[in-house]
């Protein structure tokens, strides 16, 4: 995608996305981080808690992939080693987007 | 000849200013969070595959040196969401009179600071 003016609005949209929901998110992950697994997945069976996670997760990998591709954009020269990162950030940003929404639904429905 | 260009901003020959060391740090910061992001989505995968699985990170998620990682990362991120949020208002060319700059730029170390302690206590 060569369109930078709709990444520029892109990364911004999934920042403030993401800007109530970390405040959430970080105070879970750490109270999540001392809990047993079944308490892990008791709090995944409630669908606003696993929907906000999908929500978070998914922006955040979208919101990653925009940054890093920025920082490629700016500092890799060579037009190989720029093709290449690129396609390894988007390839690990697709990838685990299905993994994270495969492995949700999962545990929602289990 | 795209070869042949310039790198595009010259970190080493500039005085590190303050609005630059925010800058390289947010852009460290968010390379940092993004392998952050991939581990949140295995550990959601761990769970989906069962007990048996997440058993092994609770091998590896009781150790202090997790405990550090985990808490490394809460600063990180409320470093980077706060720096964020300065740069959002940036981006409609609020808050840029010079004043304002610095003294938001020592809030978010504050408010980083603040909210870790925070969300450590409450937990």
């Amino acid at each position: 995608m060569k369109n930078y003016a709709a990444k520029w609005i892109w990364q911004r949209l999934t920042a403030v996305i993401l800007i109530p929901l970390t405040f959430w998110f970080v105070y879970q992950c750490v109270l999540l981080s001392t809990y047993e697994y079944d308490q892990i997945k008791a709090f995944f069976f409630s669908k606003i808690n696993a929907s906000l996670f999908f929500i978070l997760i998914i922006s955040m990998l979208y919101h990653a992939k925009l940054g890093n591709e920025t920082i490629v954009e700016d500092y890799v020269t060579s037009v190989n080693l720029k093709r290449v990162t690129k396609l390894t950030i988007s390839t690990l940003t697709y990838l685990f987007m299905i993994l994270t929404a495969i492995s949700l639904f999962y545990i929602i429905n289990s | 000849m795209s070869l042949n260009r310039p790198l595009s901003p010259h970190l080493s020959i500039h005085k590190k200013v303050l609005t630059a060391v925010f800058s390289i740090f947010h852009r460290f910061t968010g390379i940092c969070l993004s392998i952050g992001a991939l581990l949140l989505s295995a550990w959601i995968i761990l769970i989906a595959l069962g007990p048996d699985y997440y058993s092994k990170f609770e091998i590896l998620s009781s150790l202090i040196f997790f405990k550090i990682f985990l808490f490394l990362w809460t600063l990180t991120i409320f470093y980077h969401l706060y720096n964020g949020i300065r740069y959002l208002f940036w981006s409609y060319g609020k808050m840029m009179d010079l004043n304002i700059v610095y003294k938001s730029g020592y809030a978010v170390i504050i408010l980083s600071i603040l909210s870790t302690m925070l969300v450590w206590i409450a937990v």
